[in-house]
């Protein structure tokens, strides 16, 4: 049974939507119970399935070993930002205002994103690719909106419209490869497109639409706004699943439709690359809100993640999927430490922060430990995994862009220290309390701090992602 | 485990040991610190003996030789498909790094005996960052290399601050952003180096086997050169260091001036100048005219400075100059002053920031028109502020002189690709410095300790407690013992510096000047 995770999730949401129906509301916190364990029955799913390869309903629906490690990628994801939402859902909360309604359906409707997200990564015809983008992407806006106050609402809205404009640009350079080539499968539009003025037309537009969902430059825009309004939970979601369907959505394009021209297309990507992580950290340096500041963390984040896809190397992708792993554990661990400091004090400007390191020193630690990963402080995870990618540019003979890569890390790390120096340096604030962390949130933390560390420093996570994944785009450039 | 691994992770250990220890015990939380880095001397001592023995029997052979040759090696793979290994070993010049390291930790430990405000963060600070400078000296994986690399700057934010006086954050900062650029450009440099071999390893001695193409070399090697010479306080990119050193709390200054700014020379002869003997040969003069700069302009900057620590950066600023001097003259006298001041100048200004911060501890100023008098109530310190200092001016039968006069016979006998009369001429502009220094060390001290005492306050302080005086006593011993026979000394590093002459050689027509 190939779809197994698949309809496990779908599953499991359509269970918690009549649960919730019958459940009084006190007993409710079980339902974020029900959609661990139908993620964790999934991840078992995936893990199971591991070495088997197959298709589906024609070769719409496939299974191999990228595709396997995208939807492993998923589940952690989402696995990690329900164990986040709990607290916020469900958790002893001091400021209740901040609590969210209807918990059911905000579980289900994760779901489904997840859901779509996982049938991304199996697509392999235009149609199934388009729908499932969309599967993934329509919950978000719902999810974004789901404060229902201002701010939120005004969010949504905006993520509504720069999303739909997004799909437009896709579904435009989707129609004219099929328009090109007659084929709906992606690899045999792969086998038969040859270069000419429509199809880098063509592939301008679905640059753009990929843009968009992995925030590049100059379509990063929405994130901000979205981020900084979205529950923060939901913004967790979205920093880390959203950003690595749409890596999976650039797999699908640049490996399977454009394999034969991305040698090509190297330039472009880098220049993208090298604006896209330097637009992020400028902007990243003047932000006060920690939500909006993550927000153009993550956009520079994107911007080293495409090193990977310069110069065809094989060692390109097993070190974007080990990237996009690291980025998921380490992104989710600040966020929990977000999640919980605005849950538990309504705070989320980065100069609250002070004195955190005094009352909460292991919570501070985390947050140290995150930031720096992200940075790209050896020995944690972060470094390893940005060093890989600077190596693939630079064996690509991009010298420059590793330049450019490597003076941005320098500057992130000003701004991750401006946080780090609210939470060690400064002096605790007078209304500055220890505060309390529940179960569920300080086990998750522990675990993806400890993840954050360990994977760079035990070989075997990143040796077998390249095992697996390493000569899986041959077929695709030859 | 071997006597390299034990080395790094020691002070590793013992930060873990100090973590566990609850804060409030912070009697307990520095008896394990100096526990720990006192293991770490006698192990270091140990080592030394071992090496000893086996490398002096080699002096001969590595006359010739090309290749580096690493004792006690341990290796074992890490990142298998990218070629990165976990690949740590000794030469002479890890060897001597590691014993002024070894020193300089335990001195500062005793240094830092009253820090009682977040005694337990301090310790696991500190050591973590002693960690990280082992590891650089002691890995010859490039990877590696670079990882402890950042392991070793990275605390120093924190440290500064936290424990440290003045502006610190912003000094902090400077710091923290220098450096790290400097260590960007290494990468970029690295990655380039990796990618050209072709042979899939970051090992440096096999790396170094490469004659890479000279385009290549051209634009790596400053690169390089730049990215540890911001670390080695090379002029314009000093200017992270008199802040720096300034704002840091004793311990950490000594530490920095001591042995981080020496990661900064280490890496250009080691890395650089070895990985790209060509780019060297282009780029030597223009690195021994920055030098100059460095040397001149740090001893005058030091002598219009009324701080006593702004006053010691800057005279360091002038004698980490010397190393990179010694570097940029490429030749074997030169390669060889560069470690020997290395070393020397570690212990000096590891001396220097240990006394400031026991005379700030009293007087509770750092301004030296405001001191005077201070032999009368402190002969202790004061005698080996005038240890340290006449080490400083080069006086014979301390290191320093030994050092200076290796680097200026090196720049001024030159080697066979450089211009020789531009070498001469720097060097002849830089032995100004020589003067300059002894003016401003005198006039320095002089001003501090001697004439009648200006400030009655100064009449009830009290001289050096037995840890302050087991702390220098310990730097001052080093630097006479050094100074008085340095042939054994060279003996340690001679036999390593041979294949970095050798190779310049092989890669042109140079003679070894000896």
């Amino acid at each position: 049974m190939l779809m197994l995770p698949e309809l496990t999730i779908i599953g499991t949401a359509f269970l918690l939507i009549i649960v919730d129906l019958f459940l009084h509301e006190h007993r409710k916190a079980v339902l974020g119970g029900i959609a661990m364990a139908g993620v964790l029955l999934a991840l078992g799913f995936t893990i199971g399935m591991m070495p088997q390869s197959g298709e589906l309903f024609g070769g719409r629906f496939a299974v191999d070993s990228v595709t396997w490690w995208f939807k492993l990628l998923f589940l952690l994801a989402s696995l990690i930002t329900l164990a986040i939402s709990i607290d916020l859902l469900d958790g002893r909360i001091d400021a209740k205002h901040m609590a969210l309604q209807a918990r059911g359906e905000y579980y289900a409707i994760m779901l489904f994103s997840l859901a779509g997200a996982m049938y991304l990564a199996s697509a392999r015809d235009l149609v199934t690719l388009y729908v499932s983008l969309e599967l993934a992407t329509i919950p978000l806006y719902i999810l974004t909106a789901w404060k229902r106050d201002t701010l939120s609402s005004e969010s949504g809205l905006k993520y509504v419209i720069l999303g739909a404009l997004a799909s437009a640009f896709l579904l435009y350079g989707l129609g004219l490869m099929f328009g090109l080539t007659g084929e709906m499968n992606l690899e045999a539009i792969g086998r038969s497109v040859t270069p000419s003025p429509t199809f880098w037309l063509a592939a301008a537009m679905v640059t753009a639409g990929i843009s968009f969902k992995l925030t590049l430059f100059p379509f990063h825009m929405w994130a901000a706004e979205v981020y900084q309004g979205a529950p923060a939970p939901v913004t967790a979601y979205l920093s880390v699943a959203s950003k690595a369907a749409g890596l999976a959505l650039m797999f699908q394009v640049f490996y399977r439709m454009m394999g034969h021209q991305l040698m090509a297309w190297a330039w472009p990507l880098a220049i993208l690359a090298a604006l896209t992580m330097t637009v992020g950290n400028l902007a990243a340096i003047v932000q006060n809100n920690i939500k909006r500041f993550m927000a153009f963390s993550a956009i520079s984040q994107a911007g080293y993640l495409i090193l990977g896809f310069l110069g065809n190397s094989d060692e390109g992708i097993p070190s974007m999927l080990y990237y996009m792993l690291v980025y998921i554990l380490t992104n989710l661990a600040a966020f929990a430490v977000i999640v919980w400091y605005s849950n538990q004090t309504g705070r989320e400007r980065i100069e609250e922060y002070r004195g955190l390191a005094r009352v909460n020193p292991l919570v501070a630690l985390a947050m140290m430990i995150a930031l720096f990963s992200l940075a790209g402080i050896p020995p944690l995870s972060g470094f390893v995994g940005k060093f890989f990618l600077f190596s693939i540019a630079s064996k690509a003979g991009f010298h420059w862009l590793v330049a450019v890569a490597a003076v941005n890390s320098t500057i992130s790390l000003y701004y991750y220290l401006r946080i780090i120096r609210q939470m060690y340096i400064e002096p605790v604030g007078q209304e500055t309390r220890a505060l309390s962390i529940s179960p569920v949130l300080a086990v998750t933390l522990a675990i993806t701090t400890l993840a954050t560390g360990a994977i760079g420093i035990i070989p075997m996570v990143y040796e077998t992602v390249s095992a697996q994944t390493i000569s899986w785009f041959l077929p695709f450039i030859h | 485990m071997g006597l390299v691994s034990w080395l790094i992770i020691l002070p590793f250990l013992t930060a873990m040991a100090v973590l566990m220890v609850p804060a409030k015990n912070w009697k307990a939380i520095r008896w394990i610190s100096l526990t720990g880095t006192g293991m770490h001397l006698m192990l270091t001592a140990f080592t030394t003996m071992k090496f000893w023995a086996l490398a002096s029997q080699d002096i001969p052979a590595m006359k010739t030789a090309t290749m580096t040759k690493l004792y006690f090696v341990e290796r074992v793979t890490w990142f298998q498909t990218l070629g990165i290994d976990y690949f740590v070993g000794l030469d002479g010049i890890s060897m001597s790094m590691v014993i002024l390291t070894s020193i300089i930790i335990f001195a500062g430990t005793l240094a830092s005996w009253n820090v009682e405000e977040r005694t337990k963060e301090f310790f696991v600070l500190l050591l973590t960052l002693v960690t990280g400078v082992f590891g650089v000296f002691m890995s010859f994986d490039l990877f590696l290399f670079f990882m402890f690399y950042e392991v070793a700057v990275l605390p120093m934010y924190l440290l500064i601050g936290i424990w440290g006086t003045g502006p610190k954050e912003y000094a902090a900062m400077k710091l923290t952003l220098m450096l790290m650029v400097g260590s960007a450009l290494i990468l970029v440099g690295m990655l380039a180096v990796y990618h050209a071999s072709g042979l899939h390893t970051f090992d440096l001695i096999r790396l170094a086997t490469v004659n890479y193409p000279a385009s290549l070399q051209t634009w790596v090697f400053p690169m390089f050169f730049l990215g540890f010479g911001v670390l080695g306080a090379l002029y314009p990119f000093h200017t992270w260091s008199p802040d720096g050193h300034a704002s840091a709390p004793t311990a950490v200054s000594m530490l920095h001036a001591g042995v981080l700014m020496k990661l900064g020379g280490y890496g250009a002869l080691r890395i650089a100048v070895y990985l790209l003997p060509e780019g060297a040969k282009e780029w030597g003069l223009f690195f021994m005219g920055l030098t100059t700069i460095n040397i001149v302009y740090g001893s005058f900057g030091a002598i219009m400075q009324k701080d006593l620590k702004y006053f010691t950066a800057y005279s360091s600023v002038s004698h980490c100059g010397f190393v990179l001097f010694g570097v940029a003259a490429m030749n074997l006298m030169g390669f060889k002053g560069a470690i020997i001041q290395m070393f020397s100048h570690g212990i000096m200004t590891g001396l220097f920031f240990a006394l400031i911060g026991m005379v700030y501890g009293r007087t509770h100023t750092r301004i030296i028109p405001d001191m005077g008098g201070l032999a009368k109530v402190m002969p202790w310190l004061a005698v080996c502020f005038y240890v340290g200092g006449m080490a400083s001016l080069g006086l014979p039968g301390f290191a320093g002189f030994v050092a200076e006069s290796h680097v200026f016979m090196g720049g001024f006998f030159g080697n066979n690709f450089m211009n020789p009369v531009a070498m001469k001429t720097l060097t002849i502009i830089a032995t100004v410095s020589i003067v300059v220094t002894a003016v401003y060390v005198l006039r320095g001290l002089a001003t501090v300790f001697q004439g009648p005492i200006t400030n009655h306050h100064f009449h009830e302080l009290t001289d050096a407690t037995l840890t302050e005086k087991l702390s220098t006593g310990l730097l001052v011993a080093t630097l006479a013992v050094v100074g008085f026979m340095p042939w054994y000394f060279i003996d340690l590093i001679e036999a390593s510096i041979f294949p970095f002459v050798n190779r310049l050689q092989a890669s042109g027509t140079m003679v070894a000047f000896h």
